[in-house]
């Protein structure tokens, strides 16, 4: 520790030496110090605080025992210079935690202003001792803590302003001490609990601003009691209840800040006692029911915001009345109706109107043209309908009109072009129609012009490109034809141009790459066709060009390399040629879709210099050559589509690295080499297709690992082996597709895992063994349950009855046999079934009947509709029959069974008749009686089945049958 | 550093700033691909601990190359497969919009609030699979409207109300499961109900027994064949 010896120099002749006699040098103290009596000067508080500050702006360097203490800066000196009643280091940019408490000894202190620093520490409680204190400002610091108590004993103080600190806790409710008070100052804490009803015995208080802080409870009805309050601020904190009525009675307010608390209740009509009121904000509240007509008395109100309540009913608020508004908002409530008849009135002074997403309906509120100081005029997310009026062009000033989601028809009014003050036009999603009027041109000051989803059409006019100011063009959707204006260019600041979804067609003007602002380029879905100019290249600033679904050609211009920061780029559905290279200039892709083109020539390597992309699409090209091994640095990639290409070559084990894969499409292409096992380690897999390409080997058994899958396609490639277990695992999967391949083995029993399959092909495979019976768990099958083509053996189970949902079954080309279980029968949602080629035998279920004889043919024997019907016995038939055989053995089937009934009938009853002579005739009655029984129950036997038959023959035959006549002959 | 620097300056500034966003902070139009809206505005509904519906962005062009659904060859949405997906939330409206979706599959999760009446427009709906979830409200009467229905299941819900009888005029209807349920009143008889046993309404105790016994079913199986008959005479 340094000790520096100083002799107090009186050279300046000033006053205040005098009072200073004793030089002392304080223990490890780095400075000289004065003392008055026993009482330690001010100056010595002064200069100890000092050397507890970091001041980095050097605001306290004068702060010297050689420099007159009432000429510090900040420092007021009482009349006689021997105390400081003033200090105000405002702004200097010091910082320091315990410098505080030093002050506490300034005893004679008025004013202490320490506002705007970056003061750390705590209120000490001892500022209760500073009795002279009349305004004590430290607002704007880093204190901390909470309030003193004591603070309640600076009975002089005037203006207490502690705000933006790190203050919490209860507001004191000594605080209602301070009878002096006129500000009070505690916005931007942390204050938490409730306003003390001891702030209603501040008699004085002229400003009471506690926004931003933690308040809960409800605003206190004392608070009637500040009957001086001009200023109350309390917003954003977490009050609840009513808005006290007794806040009417503060007649000198000016300003009522009580927005975004949870306010509830209605509006208290009391506050239309509030005369001198000019700023009344009610945002983001609970308050519910009608705005109190007597609102309208407060002819002083310049700003009303009653915008995010839940407030209905019509808008009852007259600009006729409320002569001073200037803004009104009423957004996000529940207002009805529409905009009352003497709303404006000549003298307007409204500037902005905001009633969006409301329930207002009608037409355009003509009342609003007489507001002619209208600048801003939002009017979206309501109900109003018909024609824009003609003369809104009265609306002079208005820089935005916003007229968004509503049903406004019509065509837009050529007279908005005179409104020479606008500068954004938001009308999109509305029914407008009719063409862009080109007195649009003359709108020099718009910026943005959104018309997306209308009904418009015709061209985009020339005009337009007039309006220079022009920033954002927004057209989407809309059924605008002809070409984009050829000079588009003169749109220097066009920083968004789009025009997706239209009828445009012709190509892209040259002069589109003279707006050099552009950063979204969106062309998609048009008619346009030609290739892209080489001007593109001056689009340095391009992030985004969507071409999509166009009809552009051609090779790209080599110079687009010079485009550096395009993140967007979707050229799909074209007919571009030639290299993508030019493309690869950026390394800031996120996405690149050039899907169905005809590009050609290999993929490029440079394209894995974009680390974040995410997207890569280049499927249905010409594209040849390997999978660039670059691309395993892509560790953002999410969706990878090569299919439909050229590509050769094996899948470069470098693409293992692309963990957050979640589409890995690479079919229709000529890889070979195995299925690579690192695709287990790819946790986000939801969709792999690697069909038709000429992969061998087996399936990895860690693809079971890939728990997200949800579509598997490996069909048509020369894969073998068995199949995993672990496909059980795959619990996600919605598709399995192993079809055409060289598959062996059992079906897995685990597939029954895969609860979520809606589509399973198996077919032409080698599979062996039975049809799981698991498979019947599938419930959830629908598309397809192809099996076909296999070598599969044994019953179809019965349990693929439960399959309710399946569409289609293909179970031809197998070696099935046995019935076909009565269980498919109830399968009514299939519509194609395939049975065929197998060795099925039996009755077929009866709703079989529907499908034509190729679902069944080829089969060992199989009969019931629409096949031939089944004969009793079995073991005949084995010869395969074409249909044409079996309706002719139908046929004669048939007829010569009705022969021999008919003729067996015909003895029967004829015997019968003659042993019933005989039987009547005979002695023993108890044969008779018995031979009769039986006969009896034939006859009802015969009866009852009859019915049934009759059914089938009506279904299945025109020639009556016998049986029908048999109970006729039988009582005749 | 600080932005909140004047303390009684920034009294009006807070609600200005608010107003001037509702005005002019409007979103710029990405997307009026109607599906994806639909079904972007439904994610933001849902919660999705499991982050199925990572996929689901909004920025693309139509929501076919999402996962868990499904589009035909006309790049309209026909599938949502989201059955165990883990998901809480309410449907929303919107999602009757999807008019070309044939399959709404979205079993075993923990969705909440009413089956939305907007459903009702969703007149391609082959499968509506809501069972098992924390559905409550009435079941719509809307839900008539969807004539190619075959499987309804909206078992072990919390719905409540009575069965609307204008589901008894869906014709094609196949499976019908509205067991454990809290639903009241007559069980329907008439129409395609004339085929669904008690089993598709056990466990509503507060549902009136079916007063007749539900006829056999429509497809009965075929007599024995004819040509039995008279062979055996």
């Amino acid at each position: 520790m340094k000790k520096r010896m100083l002799v107090r120099k009186s050279t300046m002749g000033s006053l205040w030496i005098c009072h200073f006699f004793l030089f002392l040098t304080m223990l490890n103290a780095s400075f000289f110090t004065v003392v008055l009596g026993d009482n330690v000067s001010d100056s010595y508080w002064l200069l100890k605080m000092k050397s507890k500050l970091v001041d980095p702006l050097g605001a306290l360097k004068d702060w010297s025992p050689i420099v007159p203490m009432c000429s510090w800066y900040g420092v007021t000196c009482s009349l006689d210079q021997s105390h400081v009643i003033g200090l105000n280091l405002s702004g200097s940019g010091i910082s320091g935690s315990r410098s505080f408490e030093l002050v506490t000894h300034l005893t004679s202190l008025q004013t202490l202003d320490l506002s705007s620093n970056s003061l750390t520490g705590s209120i000490p409680s001892e500022i209760g001792v500073l009795q002279n204190l009349r305004i004590l400002q430290l607002f704007s610091n880093y204190l901390s803590g909470t309030i003193p108590a004591e603070i309640g004993n600076l009975k002089k103080l005037e203006i207490l302003r502690i705000g933006d600190n790190l203050l919490a806790g209860e507001i004191t409710p000594s605080i209602g001490n301070l009878k002096e008070l006129k500000e009070l100052g505690l916005a931007f804490c942390y204050f938490n609990g409730s306003i003390p009803t001891e702030i209603g015995s501040l008699k004085n208080l002229v400003s009471l601003d506690l926004q931003m802080n933690s308040l809960e409870g409800h605003i206190p009805k004392e608070i009637q009691g500040c009957e001086n309050l001009q200023k109350f601020a309390a917003s954003n904190n977490l009050l609840e209840g009513d808005i006290p009525s007794s806040l009417g009675s503060l007649v000198s307010l000016q300003i009522l800040n009580l927005a975004n608390n949870s306010l509830s209740g209605s509006i208290p009509s009391s506050l239309s006692h509030l005369f001198k009121l000019k700023y009344l904000n009610l945002l983001g509240n609970k308050l519910s029911g009608k705005v109190p007509s007597e609102l309208n008395s407060l002819t002083q109100l310049q700003k009303l915001d009653l915008s995010k309540n839940n407030l209905s009913g019509p808008i009852n608020l007259f600009n006729s009345k409320l002569k001073s508004l200037q803004t009104l908002v009423l957004s996000d409530n529940f207002f009805t109706g529409n905009i009352p008849a003497n709303f404006c009135f000549s003298g307007s002074k409204l500037e902005q109107l905001f009633l969006a997403r409301n329930k207002l309906s009608g037409n355009f509120p003509l009342e609003l043209l007489s507001c002619s100081s209208l600048q801003q005029l939002d009017l979206s997310d309501n109900r109003f309908e018909g024609e824009l009026p003609t003369t809104l062009d009265k609306l002079q000033n208005l820089t935005d009109l916003a007229l968004n989601n509503n049903s406004f028809t019509g065509s837009l009014p050529p007279e908005i072009g005179n409104m020479s003050n606008l500068e954004s036009l938001f009308l999109f999603h509305n029914m407008f129609i009719g063409k862009i009027p080109v007195e649009f041109g003359r709108l020099q000051r718009l910026k943005t012009i959104y018309l997306y989803d209308n009904q418009m059409s015709g061209p985009i006019p020339r005009e337009l490109t007039n309006c220079t100011s022009l920033t954002e063009i927004d057209f989407f959707g809309n059924l605008f034809s002809g070409p984009i204006p050829e000079t588009i260019g003169k749109l220097k600041d066009l920083v968004l141009l789009q025009l997706r979804q239209n009828d445009l067609w012709g190509p892209i003007p040259p002069s589109m790459g003279y707006c050099k602002s552009l950063q979204l380029l969106a062309l998609a879905d048009n008619k346009l066709s030609g290739s892209i100019p080489s001007t593109f290249s001056y689009l340095s600033e391009l992030r985004t060009i969507t071409l999509y679904n166009n009809s552009f050609e051609g090779p790209l211009p080599e110079s687009l390399l010079l485009l550096k920061n395009l993140k967007i780029i979707n050229f799909s559905h074209n007919r571009f040629s030639g290299t993508i290279l030019p493309l690869t200039g950026s390394h800031s892709l996120n996405a690149l879709d050039l899907t169905n083109n005809s590009f050609s020539g290999p993929i490029p390597s440079s394209l894995a210099m974009s680390r974040n992309l995410s997207r890569l699409r280049l499927a249905h090209n010409q594209l040849t050559g390997s999978i660039p091994s670059e691309f395993g640095q892509l560790i953002e990639l999410n969706f990878l589509d090569l299919s439909f290409n050229n590509l050769t070559g094996e899948i470069a084990p470098e693409l293992s690295n692309c963990k957050k894969i979640q589409h890995f499409l690479l079919n229709n292409n000529r890889l070979r080499g195995k299925m690579p096992p690192w695709l287990g380690s790819f946790q986000e897999l939801g969709e792999l297709d690697l069909s038709f390409n000429d992969l061998h080997g087996s399936v990895p058994s860690a693809l079971g690992n890939c728990s997200n899958l949800l579509k598997l396609s490996l069909h048509h490639n020369n894969l073998s082996g068995e199949i995993p277990q672990e496909i059980g695992n795959l619990t996600s999967l919605n598709v399995l597709n192993l079809q055409s391949n060289h598959f062996s083995g059992l079906i897995p029993s685990s597939i029954q895992q895969c609860k979520k399959l809606y589509e399973l092909r198996l077919s032409e495979n080698l599979f062996t063994g039975d049809i799981p019976d698991e498979l019947g768990g599938l419930t959830e099958l629908q598309v397809i349950l192809d099996l076909s083509k296999n070598l599969l053996s044994g019953e179809i189970p019965s349990s693929l009855g439960n399959l309710m949902k399946i569409e289609r079954l293909n179970l031809s080309f197998n070696n099935l046999q046995g019935q076909v279980p009565s269980s498919l029968g109830k399968l009514t949602s299939i519509h194609m079934l395939n049975l065929s080629y197998n060795h099925l035998q039996g009755q077929i279920p009866s709703t079989f009947s529907k499908f034509p004889l190729s679902s069944f043919m080829n089969n060992d024997h199989l009969c019931g509709p629409p096949l031939v019907l089944c004969s009793g016995s079995k073991g005949q038939d084995q010869v395969v029959l074409s249909n044409k055989e079996v309706a002719a053995i139908i046929v004669a089937i048939v007829f010569t069974s009705t022969l021999i009934c008919l003729v067996l009938l015909h003895i029967m009853v004829r015997i019968w008749c003659n042993w019933r002579k005989v039987a009547i005739s005979s002695a023993d009655g108890g044969i008779g009686e018995r031979k009769r029984e039986e006969a009896r129950w034939m006859y009802s036997d015969k009866k009852t089945r009859n019915g049934e038959y009759w059914n089938m023959n009506t279904l299945g035959f025109s020639t009556p049958s016998p049986n029908k006549q048999s109970p006729d002959q039988s009582t005749a | 550093m600080r932005w909140k620097k004047t303390e009684l300056a920034d009294m009006q500034m807070g609600s200005f700033f608010l107003l001037a966003i509702l005005a002019f902070g409007l979103v710029l139009n990405v997307s009026a691909n109607t599906e994806v809206e639909v079904l972007y505005a439904w994610k933001a509904n849902l919660i999705d601990p499991n982050n199925v519906l990572q996929s689901w962005d909004a920025t693309l062009a139509n929501p076919c190359t999402w996962l868990h659904v499904t589009c035909n060859g006309d790049n309209n949405l026909v599938r949502i497969d989201l059955g165990k997906a883990n998901l809480s939330g309410p449907l929303i409206p919107q999602l009757g919009q999807l008019s070309n979706l044939m399959y709404l599959e979205l079993y075993d999760n923990n969705i909440s609030g009413a089956i939305p009446i907007e459903l009702g427009n969703l007149i391609k709906l082959v499968s509506l699979d809501l069972f098992s979830n924390r559905l409550s409200g009435h079941i719509p009467d809307s839900l008539g409207n969807l004539q190619r229905l075959r499987f309804l299941r909206l078992n072990n819900n919390s719905l409540s109300g009575s069965i609307p009888r204008s589901l008894t005029t869906i014709a094609t209807l196949q499976v019908l499961d509205l067991s454990s349920n809290h639903l009241t009143g007559d069980i329907p008889i008439n129409g395609s109900f004339a085929f669904f046993t008690p089993m598709s309404f056990r466990n509503n105790p507060g549902l009136k027994p079916q007063k007749f016994p539900p006829p056999p079913p429509m497809f009965q199986i075929a007599p024995t064949p004819s040509a039995k008959g008279p062979s055996s005479s």
